[in-house]
C-alpha cells in the first residue's frame, strides 16, 4: 500500500480536528448559529446560546477531542510495546478495573461529589482507583527478578480482565433496578457527564502525555524488532517498559474514569494510522492522538445528534462504526496478501 | 577486546557453560563451532550482555559489560540475531535506519550510512520495500546491513566488536561470499569480530581462530589449521571426517 507523508498526514488531521471541534460545537438539541462561536471568548453577553456553549458544549467537545487523543495515543504505545498490532490499551486491566471501580461505588450508592473544589463525582475517582489498581495487579504478576515479561502480562490481563468482569457482573447481580441502569449505561461508555472539572481532569493527564510520548517512538521501533535487539541498541528496555505501562495506565484510566469504557478507539486508530503512514513510532503516536480526537468527537456529536434531543452512548457509536471498518480493513488485507 | 573469564552458566540445575575462557581481538575474526546443544548461543548471549552469568565475567575493553552505559556500549558492540520477530512493515531503509539510534551524528550523516551498508549488503533495491513482504535472505541481509551501520565508523571509546549468529544460514552461495567478504572488510579496519556458524569449512576459511565447544565446556582453541583433526571431528561431531587443503586459498576443509 501506497504511504502518505506523515507530515502531509498530520497537517491533515490537524484540518480536519478544527473542523470537527466546530461541527460539535454547532450542533446539538438547540440550533446555535456559527456567528455565536466568538461569543466564547468573550465573558460578557451572557444569553442563552452563550451558556449552551461555555457551559454544557465546549467542555464536551474538549473532552471527547482529549478523551480520543488519549486512547488513541496509548493504543499505538501498547502495540509497540506488545509487538502486535491487534493490542488494545484495555489490555493491561486498566477498563476492567475501571469497570469494578465505577460499579462498586454506584452499587454503595456514592454519589456525592468529592472534594467540592474539584467537583469531580466520586464514580469517577471511583473507575479511576479501580483502573490503576488492576493494572498494578497485572504489571506486578508479570514482574520478576529477570525484569516485565510481556508475554505473561498479557495472560495476566486476560486473567484479571476475566476477573473484574466476574465482581461487576455480582454487583449488578445483586443491584437494583435503577443501580443496574447506571452500571451498564456506565459500561457502555458516554460523555454525557462532561463538564469543565471532567475536561479540565482529562487533559491535566492527557496533554503531557500527548507531549511526552512520541518521545519514546524510537525506543518503541527498536522494541518492535525484538526485545534482545533493542536492548542492543542501546535502549534501556525495562525502565522504558516500567514508564510506559504507567503512562497509559494512567491516560488510560482517566479517560475511562470520565468517560466510561469507550470501545475500539484505541484500537483501530493506530491501526488505521499505520495502514496509512507506516509504523514509524515518531509520527505514529502525534498522528493517532490528532485522528484519535477527530474520531471520538464526531461519534461523540453523532450520538448527541441522531436522535437529539435524546442521546445515544458515545461508545455505542464508536463501536457501530468501528467492528464493521475494522473487519473491512482486514478484508483489504487478506485481498492484499492472497492476490 | 571483548573476553570471557572464567564463565559458566546454569539454568534450572543444568550447567550449560562451564568454564570458558576466550577473546575476542581486534581485527580478527574468532568463530564459534560445536554440535547442536554445546552451548554456542548461550555463549554468544552472555558474550553480548543478553543474559548474566553464573559465575564469571565478561569484559569490554577493561570494564565489566554491566559497568558500561547501554548507550555507549550499542555505538561499539553490534549483534545480529539468528532471526528476527520484526512483524510490522517498515521499509528496509527504516530498518536499517534503527542502527543509527545509538548515535547523535545528524540525519544527513545517517541517510549517508544507512545508503552504504545497504549498498554493501546488495540491498540498494529494498529500499522501500516493506520488511513483511521480503524473502528470508532479504530479511537477513537487511538485518546485516542494521548492524553494520550501527557500528559503520570508529568510535572514540574504544574497539567495535561485531557479534553474529550464524549470519549466513538464510544466505545462497553468493550471498555467503558477499557475507565473508563485508565481515574481512571490517576486521580489516580493526573491528573484532565473533560468529557462530554451523559450516566448518565456512569457518575454516574466513576465521583467524576456531572455538570448539562441546557440552558446555570449550575442548580446542586456535588457528583453523591446528584445530581441525580427525580425532576433533570424530570426538566432537561423532562423524569420521577426511581433512584436506582447500585448492585455492590453502585453509583446511572438512570433507564428510
Amino acid at each position: 500500500m501506497r504511504r502518505y507523508s506523515p507530515i502531509k498526514f498530520i497537517s491533515l488531521a490537524g484540518v480536519a480536528l478544527v473542523m470537527a471541534l466546530l461541527c460539535g460545537l454547532l450542533s446539538g438539541a438547540s440550533d446555535i448559529p456559527p456567528s455565536k462561536i466568538w461569543g466564547l471568548f468573550s465573558f460578557k453577553a451572557l444569553d442563552m446560546d452563550h451558556q449552551i456553549l461555555q457551559l454544557i458544549r465546549l467542555p464536551r467537545v474538549l473532552l471527547a477531542a482529549l478523551a480520543g487523543a488519549c486512547l488513541a495515543s496509548c493504543g499505538a504505545v501498547m502495540q509497540g510495546l506488545f509487538r502486535n498490532p491487534l493490542a488494545d490499551p484495555s489490555l493491561i486491566g486498566v477498563s476492567s478495573g475501571a469497570s469494578v471501580g465505577a460499579s462498586c461505588v454506584i452499587f454503595f450508592g456514592g454519589t456525592s461529589v468529592i472534594g467540592s473544589g474539584i467537583g469531580l463525582p466520586a464514580i469517577v475517582v471511583g473507575a479511576f482507583v479501580g483502573g490503576l489498581l488492576a493494572t498494578s495487579i497485572v504489571y506486578r504478576l508479570a514482574t520478576s527478578v529477570t525484569g516485565t515479561s510481556v508475554a505473561t502480562m498479557l495472560l495476566a490481563g486476560i486473567a484479571i480482565t476475566a476477573l473484574s468482569g466476574a465482581i461487576t457482573s455480582l454487583f449488578s447481580f445483586f443491584a437494583d433496578n435503577e443501580m443496574l441502569r447506571r452500571i451498564s449505561l456506565w459500561q457502555m461508555g458516554n460523555l454525557d457527564g462532561a463538564d469543565w472539572p471532567r475536561a479540565l481532569s482529562m487533559g491535566l493527564v492527557a496533554i503531557p502525555l500527548i507531549l511526552v510520548l512520541p518521545r519514546e517512538g524510537q525506543a518503541l521501533n527498536a522494541m518492535l524488532l525484538g526485545e534482545s535487539e533493542a536492548r542492543h541498541l542501546g535502549v534501556d528496555v525495562e525502565t522504558m517498559k516500567r514508564r510506559l505501562i504507567l503512562l497509559t495506565a494512567l491516560g488510560v484510566g482517566v479517560a475511562v474514569a470520565v468517560s466510561g469504557v469507550v470501545a475500539f478507539v484505541g484500537l483501530i486508530v493506530p491501526h488505521l494510522v499505520r495502514l496509512m503512514i507506516g509504523p514509524d513510532h515518531r509520527y505514529l503516536i502525534p498522528g493517532s492522538a490528532i485522528l484519535g480526537a477527530v474520531l471520538l468527537l464526531l461519534a461523540d456529536t453523532a450520538a448527541r445528534t441522531l436522535m437529539s434531543p435524546a442521546e445515544l452512548p458515545t461508545g455505542v457509536i464508536t463501536a457501530l462504526l468501528g467492528a464493521p471498518f475494522f473487519v473491512g480493513l482486514l478484508l483489504q488485507q487478506r485481498k492484499r496478501m492472497v492476490g | 577486546m571483548l573476553e570471557s573469564r572464567q564463565l559458566s552458566l546454569s539454568i534450572a540445575g543444568f550447567k550449560l557453560l562451564q568454564d570458558v575462557d576466550l577473546q575476542v581481538c581486534p581485527g580478527e575474526v574468532t568463530a564459534i563451532i560445536g554440535p547442536n546443544g554445546a552451548g554456542k548461543t548461550s555463549l554468544l548471549r552472555l558474550l553480548c550482555g543478553e543474559i548474566k552469568p553464573s559465575s564469571g565475567e565478561v569484559i569490554f575493553d577493561g570494564l565489566s559489560l554491566d559497568q558500561w552505559q547501554p548507550k555507549q556500549l550499542a555505538r561499539m558492540l553490534s549483534v545480529l540475531p539468528q532471526g528476527s520477530a520484526l512483524n510490522f512493515p517498515f521499509t528496509a531503509r527504516e530498518v536499517v535506519m534503527m542502527g543509527r539510534i545509538p548515535h547523535a551524528t545528524g540525519l544527513a550523516k545517517d541517510i549517508e550510512i544507512v545508503d552504504a551498508a545497504l549498498a554493501l549488503v546488495g540491498g540498494s533495491y529494498l529500499d522501500k520495500r516493506p520488511y513483511t513482504q521480503m524473502s528470508g535472505g532479504e530479511k537477513q541481509r537487511v538485518q546485516l546491513a542494521r548492524v553494520l551501520a550501527q557500528i559503520w565508523e570508529p568510535d572514540t571509546c574504544g574497539d567495535r566488536v561485531l557479534i553474529l549468529d550464524e549470519p549466513t544460514s538464510a544466505f545462497d552461495l553468493a550471498h555467503q561470499q558477499l557475507t565473508l567478504e563485508i565481515v574481512k572488510n571490517f576486521v580489516r579496519q580493526g573491528v573484532g569480530v565473533l560468529l557462530v556458524v554451523h559450516d566448518l569449512n565456512l569457518a575454516a576459511s574466513c576465521a583467524d581462530q576456531l572455538v570448539v565447544l562441546n557440552c558446555g565446556r570449550l575442548v580446542a582453541q586456535g588457528a583453523p589449521e591446528h584445530v581441525l583433526s580427525v580425532d576433533l571431528i570424530e570426538q566432537v561431531f561423532n562423524v569420521t571426517a577426511s581433512i584436506g587443503v582447500h585448492p585455492r586459498t590453502g585453509s583446511p576443509m572438512v570433507i564428510v
